[in-house]
């Protein structure tokens, strides 16, 4: 495959620490990063710019990871840090302010994800004290809280929200009936698990738990939907791993993991394209790559990416096949 | 927090970093007896299971040993061959033994698990390490000044880092340094640490602070910094750890303070740096940050001393300390509390008690719940590390964001000197650069319409035959000659056949020479003839009579009696087009030959019978008849059901030929289905990868477009274009997926805006407003994204699109330039206006009549690009796939915020339907039953040419009252021109009873200005210079080619206003609306102009002014934008 990948826009964050994330707006015009400086910073980046929207203070500690709720709720980010706590944002009239403050964990909050524009205004939060909360907003400033305890021994590392897909049915349904949505996340943690978490009954319960990386899972990546019945996992670890799991079962009980790649170091994060076809792995030693499944299956190394730059990628296919 | 308990007096070694699972190994301690006095000792494996939530630890093994222990370590050495898949765990013994035990045995359970030993040391060996760079290298240390270098590989002959050191002392610590392999530290309860260079087999430093209260329990180097160690000190007096610096080797460069009490042990964590633990004898655990002497974090322990700590290498979170107390606790730094630890104090209490009966009741006691309220111990809050651990400061991340867009931190600096700048690149990705190339090239050629080069590009590239074949008919769209283009690729060249026609002409008139000067009937007969050719004419008396009273139907029953096929429907003709459609009835059900069932359809225009029951094999032939003479309105139908026909054929290669009657048919959606079909990836319709897909737009644009430029109907109106949509969606989510944002816009334009307000509804969470759905930056706080135009989304069929009655179409008669005196349209009675129309071949007449112009089909909706009667279909997820909902969204935020309620080059051209539709209409007549057979060579042959009603009329008695209805709708005709008034002047394809299908237009159509028009009245030619001066000023400035699109589209599609001022059919109020709206635009008051025409929209018929009102408005929008 011929691959391109080439800077569009370098944007100074002038951040007083180490970024530790970065994410688009849903249209991708806006820019939110967060680092060890303790702020959360807002950047229009329209037409290749980078214009301070918002400097965001609030957190007593590094902010590890920020993420936009979907814009039909308005412009809303959340942040969490290591002050054990997640911070909601909003902007109104032009101005951003804290929504909502949760304080409810004993340890660094390590993970945010909103939940698919389906569910509502939904947040996940994983945190070093093992538990995950699902904050949902209720309207009137209410959020109700729910929390998995010891979901993750000695911590969760990252959530990821399943699209919203009708079980048993990819067909749309009867119109003006609302569909039947089961909520679905997953977590990675210190225990070197990957769980499902499924809710029921207003419960959320552990559904899966998936077993093969030997150390720290450092992140986990629910693929988008893309329309097909297969649903699909990245994570990786400390370990070096990553994997990618996949259920075909419309039950949702059998995964298969496959090696996607042993990295000599840790792999701090996954990310999906939109389209859900491009995988891009971040690794300690500071390296990007991406990864694209073949038509037979096999995931391949397509882009070697140093400083958003692209090149041709230095890992072959025979690194591949050792587990 | 705790997550682990061993209840041992041991001291412990955690498993190597690249050990998983992660083992604990403990060995029972020396020096400490419990209270059982028990001098037993053992060497046990757990395991720490995390996923299990209880307090305990999975015992693996256990090894009963004669020695207690110092010291335990646990060296990776032969992890990496076979030899010890578990590392190799070394002890240090009381009585001087370093045993080298198999950890992988023990846990098997096997007998031999020391490797080996030895007994070198003269008193207990109480320091132990494992070199981090080599791990066959162990260091031991004891008493008498002894340190040996232990090669596992060859471990009989251990060596010394050099000269003992005077005075001989006990050695209490060992440690490697974690940078430069070959260095090693001592440290001795006497305060004094000493570094050794193996590599010159010396001590090289002395390192004290000479205060004598120094008592050495703990040593460790700094992980990072080669010159720097810690020395922790035992002394109650002096409870500190100091940290040297080898470069500054006078005094301590920081002395930790916090410990009340002497310190027993340190441990300083690989994983991060600053991050060093102690215990000590006033019972606290402390993590510090050696660099600055702060104290991070107190761990919440027992009230025991603990006397050995340890970071667990492979979990950086996790240490374990062992107690006096005889317990192992396996703690987390991250903080947070446990329900294990409060169940198992529960649980503690309970089996205290034995659960047994203690009451003799009969039943076990519950588990005793540990009190809660009123006053619940809360768990005690542990605070966290005050600095986040390194482990978790995520130094890298690189995620997608929206339209292929990569955005990847970079925390490092350029330039080793320079401080780190905090950058964040946004890189563009592209995947599919072929596939950009090819759109790319589609793009242009939409925006230069130049589709025959590219339909002539795609048959040259075309891989196989079909491929070829699919272009060719895609290409004939763009001819002149549509139809008979498709015949020709059908096989059937009309030259040729015309040619054969002639030629079996010329015979007959050869053989029939004498009859040329007889009647017209036999004329006639000759061309029905090809089979029922009747020489004589033999008039029985009968007849005769029948005919000279005016019984034609009698005299046509004794025709078919006689089996004079012929006479009958020569007389049958006379009689009247009911008659006559009798006659031919009974004629088929008489008649069978082979050719007659393609008679009976070609006269009785009855091709569904043929199109469904022919067989599929000679798929060609109906398809080629339909071509010739399928009305307009049925075209399409035809098609389609043929290629429907084909479709559910069990042959493969008949269903895919299914597409080629689809492309006749201009039934995109049905093409869209057979392609997706024929994709190898079948069955999956989301997922036709790129290559494909690209394929298959180019090929459905193409046709569209071709649709589109022929105005030609396309599906039935409910036919739904789900596929279309979703594949369209695919197709612009992987445009966007690739950073072609504004093309992946103009292929959802139009196309899905109505999926907002679907599913707004849906999405609506409890508790928002609908004012929730924010504009997102820098779009303003108008964002309303379903401002839709209301009339495009108001498409469904108007009562002007209904089809008109016969009777209504004539009213749409337009007289000929040449004056017809007795052109009376209302009058006709419909079925005789009707039927003699196609008896002048309308296109013979283009110049004289408009009947015949291309129009859209008459039936249902016609296809739009992306038009509004597509939209409802739209799915919404799973198959929009998540780009297309995001770019839906956007394109609503465009064209709400940047384009306004208008129209791109794509989108829908509601607006005008209704009119486009009725001129269709108005301008086909449909043909009558054939009153004049077949086959005649027009032209080639004055006497062979087929009898003109007029002339028939001339041999009638006009003031027969019987005939004067069948021919009053005649009188339309033109004047006559020659001698042969009513022939057909262009049939030299066809024969003139069947003409409609070949005189359809090509469907580049003839344009509308084309066709004569009234003038539009003198008093409203204003409003037309008024509103193109406008347009024209706007283009004159416009700069983007989407508004030029747009002015040039409005241009167009103000025509349907100009139709209805020609046609005087506005009412008054609306036509003086218009007339103030021009004087607006003449004062170039463009906001007055839009406030009146608010006004007109708002107090008139919507089906009155939905053709042109919204283009107005996109004028005077434009106009005002421009500020021309």
């Amino acid at each position: 495959t011929v691959m391109q990948v080439s800077v569009i826009n370098t944007v100074d964050t002038s951040h007083e620490d180490m970024i530790h994330d970065a994410q688009m707006d849903y249209y991708g015009t806006r820019l939110a990063t967060c680092s060890s400086d303790r702020t959360v910073k807002i950047f229009d980046v329209r037409n290749g710019g980078q214009i301070l929207v918002a400097d965001l203070r609030g957190h007593e500690g590094p902010v590890w990871q920020v993420a936009w709720a979907h814009p039909m709720y308005g412009n809303i980010l959340a942040s969490c840090s290591y002050d054990r706590k997640v911070i909601v944002w909003k902007e109104e009239n032009g101005s951003w302010d804290k929504m909502y403050e949760y304080t409810g964990h004993e340890s660094s909050m390590n993970s945010v994800c909103w939940g698919p524009y389906d569910f509502g205004l939904i947040l996940a939060c994983g945190s070093s004290d093992g538990a995950i909360s699902l904050l949902t907003f209720t309207g009137e400033q209410q959020w109700d809280v729910k929390k998995i305890s010891n979901a993750h021994t000695i911590g969760c590392n990252a959530v990821s929200w399943a699209p919203a897909v009708v079980p048993g049915s990819l067909v749309d349904q009867p119109s003006g009936q609302k569909p039947n949505y089961v909520k679905r996340f997953v977590s990675g943690g210190c225990d070197n698990l990957v769980k499902l978490w499924k809710e029921e009954d207003g419960q959320w319960k552990e559904d899966q738990k998936l077993e093969a990386h030997s150390d720290w899972v450092r992140d986990v990546g629910w693929a988008p939907s893309i329309g097909l019945p297969t649903s699909t996992i990245a994570s990786c670890s400390q370990d070096g791993r990553v994997f990618i799991w996949t259920c075909e079962d419309p039950t949702g009980n059998t995964w298969t993991p496959k090696l996607l790649h042993k990295f000599v170091d840790v792999v701090w994060h996954v990310s999906w394209s939109i389209t859900g076809n491009i995988l891009a792995v971040s690794g300690g030693d500071n390296k990007v790559t991406l990864w694209k499944e073949s038509m037979d299956g096999q995931w391949a190394c397509i882009s070697d990416v140093s400083k958003g730059q692209g090149a041709v990628s230095s890992i072959t296919d025979t690194q591949q096949s050792e587990q | 927090m705790k997550l682990k308990e061993i209840n041992r007096t041991a001291i412990q070694s955690w498993s190597p970093s690249q050990q998983h699972p992660i083992y604990l190994a403990t060995g029972t301690s020396a020096q400490q007896l419990d209270a059982s006095f028990s001098t037993n000792a053992c060497l046990e494996i757990f395991e720490l299971d995390l996923a299990d939530t209880s307090l305990d630890m999975k015992s693996c093994g256990t090894f009963s040993s004669s020695h207690r222990f110092h010291k335990l370590v646990w060296s990776p050495h032969g992890m990496d061959g076979a030899g010890h898949p578990n590392g190799v765990l070394i002890a240090g013994g009381e009585n001087g033994d370093v045993i080298l035990y198999d950890p992988a045995k023990i846990m098997a359970g096997d007998d031999d698990v020391i490797i080996t030993q030895s007994d070198k040391h003269t008193g207990p060996v109480r320091a132990l390490d494992v070199n981090p760079f080599q791990a066959n290298l162990v260091a031991s240390a004891g008493n008498e000044s002894e340190i040996y270098i232990w090669d596992l590989n060859n471990f009989g002959s251990p060596m010394t880092p050099g000269p003992k050191t005077q005075p001989l002392e006990d050695i209490s610590c060992v440690a490697w340094n974690r940078q430069v392999q070959h260095i090693l530290a001592s440290a001795s309860p006497s305060g004094r640490a000493s570094v050794w260079d193996l590599r010159k087999n010396d001590l090289i430093i002395k390192v004290s602070d000479h205060s004598n209260r120094m008592h050495c329990s703990g040593l460790a180097w700094n992980p990072e910094v080669a010159t720097q160690l810690v020395l922790s000190s035992e002394d109650d007096r002096m409870p500190v750890i100091q940290m040297w610096d080898l470069r500054f080797a006078t005094s301590p460069l920081k002395i930790l303070e916090n410990h009340t009490r002497g310190v027993l042990a340190m441990d300083w964590s690989l994983a991060d740096p600053e991050l060093l633990l102690s215990c000590g004898k006033d019972n606290r655990i402390l993590c510090w940050n050696p660099n600055t002497a702060e104290v991070l974090y107190e761990l919440p322990t027992s009230t025991q001393w603990c006397f050995d700590i340890k970071w667990c290498p492979r979990n950086p979170a996790v240490l374990s300390a062992a107690a006096f107390d005889g317990n192992i606790g396996i703690y987390s730094i991250m903080g947070g509390s446990s329900q294990a630890q409060n169940q198992r104090q529960a649980d503690q209490i309970t089996n205290s008690f034995g659960n047994m009966d203690p009451f003799g009741t009969g039943q076990a006691l519950p588990p005793l719940q540990m009190p809660q309220a009123p006053c619940p111990a809360p768990p005690a809050m542990v605070n966290p590390l005050k600095k986040p651990p390194k482990w978790i400061r995520r130094p890298v991340g690189a995620s997608f964001a929206f339209g292929g867009k990569l955005v990847t931190l970079d925390n490092a600096p350029s330039n080793p000197q320079q401080p780190a700048k905090h950058v964040v690149h946004v890189s563009q990705v592209v995947t599919e650069t072929a596939f950009l190339e090819r759109s790319d090239l589609l793009q242009a050629t939409l925006s230069n319409g130049n589709f025959v080069d590219f339909c002539q590009e795609k048959i040259a590239a075309a891989q196989d035959g079909f491929e070829r074949t699919v272009w060719s008919f895609l290409k004939v769209n763009f001819d002149s000659d549509v139809r008979g283009q498709y015949l020709d690729l059908l096989g059937y060249k009309k030259e040729e056949l015309a040619l054969k026609v002639l030629k079996k002409h010329l015979k007959f008139k050869m053989f029939d020479f004498n009859l040329e000067e007889e009647e017209e009937e036999e004329i006639l007969l000759q061309e029905v003839g090809c089979t029922n050719w009747c020489l004589y004419l033999d008039v029985d008396g009968l007849i005769t009579q029948a005919l000279l009273t005016g019984d034609f139907e009698g005299a046509v029953d004794l025709c078919i009696l006689d089996n004079r096929m012929a006479d009958s429907i020569i007389l049958a003709i006379a009689g009247g087009s009911e008659l006559l459609e009798k006659t031919q009835k009974k004629y088929f059900s008489k008649t069978h030959t082979k050719l007659t069932k393609l008679i009976s359809a070609v006269v009785m225009k009855d091709w569904t019978d043929i199109l469904t029951s022919c067989d599929l094999a000679n798929w060609k032939e109906p398809l080629a008849a339909v071509m010739t003479y399928a009305r307009p309105d049925e075209f399409s139908a035809f098609c389609d059901l043929l290629g429907g026909r084909l479709e559910v054929s069990q042959d493969a290669v008949l269903q895919a030929q299914a597409s080629l009657c689809y492309i006749c048919a201009g039934n995109v959606e049905k093409v869209v289905s057979c392609w997706t079909r024929a994709q190898p990836t079948g069955g999956d319709p989301p997922a036709v990868p790129p290559p494909p897909l690209q394929d298959l737009v180019e090929k459905v644009v193409v046709l569209r477009r071709a649709v589109e430029q022929a105005r030609r109907g396309g599906a039935a109106p409910t036919a739904s274009s789900v596929l279309l949509e979703e594949m369209m969606g695919q197709y612009a989510g992987l445009l966007a997926s690739q950073g072609s944002l504004a093309t992946a816009l103009a292929y959802l334009s139009g196309s899905t805006n109505q999926v907002g307000p679907a599913r707004r509804p849906e999405v609506q969470p409890r508790g928002l407003a609908q004012g929730c759905w924010r504009s997102p930056p820098g779009t303003g706080p108008n964002y309303q994204p379903f401002q839709y135009p209301a009339a495009s989304l108001a498409a469904p069929p108007s009562p002007t699109s209904l089809p008109p009655a016969p009777g209504f179409r004539s009213q749409y008669m337009q007289p000929g330039p040449g004056p017809s005196p007795v052109y009376q349209p209302l009058s006709c009675s419909p079925p005789y206006n009707a039927p003699y129309f196609p008896t002048a071949p309308t296109s013979s007449s283009a110049s004289s009549s408009p009947t015949y112009a291309p129009g859209p089909l008459a039936h249902g909706t016609p296809f739009q690009h992306g038009g509004p009667g597509s939209p409802v279909s739209y799915m919404q997820s799973p198959f929009g796939g998540p780009g297309t909902h995001r770019l839906t969204e956007i394109n609503n935020l465009w064209r709400s915020v940047v384009v306004g309620p208008q129209n791109g080059w794509n989108d829908p051209p509601a607006l005008n339907r209704a009119g486009t539709k009725k001129k269709g209409l108005e301008n086909y007549t449909p043909p009558a039953p054939i009153t004049a057979p077949i086959m005649g060579p027009p032209g080639s042959d004055p006497q062979a040419q087929p009898m003109s009603p007029v002339s028939l009329q001339g041999s009638m008695d006009p003031g027969q009252g019987a005939f004067q209805g069948p021919f009053s709708g005649r009188q339309q005709l033109p004047p006559s021109s020659g001698g042969h008034p009513a022939m057909p002047q262009t049939s030299v394809e066809g024969p003139p009873g069947a003409p409609t299908g070949d005189h359809i237009q090509p469907m580049q159509s003839i344009p509308a200005e084309k066709i004569l028009k009234k003038p539009i009245p003198e008093e409203h030619v204003v409003l037309k210079t008024t509103f193109e001066g406008v347009i024209q000023k706007c283009l004159a400035v416009a700069s983007d080619p989407q508004t030029k699109r747009k002015l040039d589209d409005a241009s167009k599609r103000l025509e349907a206003l100009y139709d209805k001022l020609r046609e005087q059919s506005l009412s008054p109020a609306i036509v003086g609306g218009l007339h103030n709206i021009a004087r607006s635009i003449e004062s170039r008051a463009y906001t007055d102009g839009l406030n009146i025409h608010t006004h007109i929209v708002s107090s008139s018929n919507f089906s009155e002014t939905s053709a042109f009102m919204p283009v107005l408005k996109v004028v005077l929008t434009q106009a005002n934008k421009l500020g021309v």
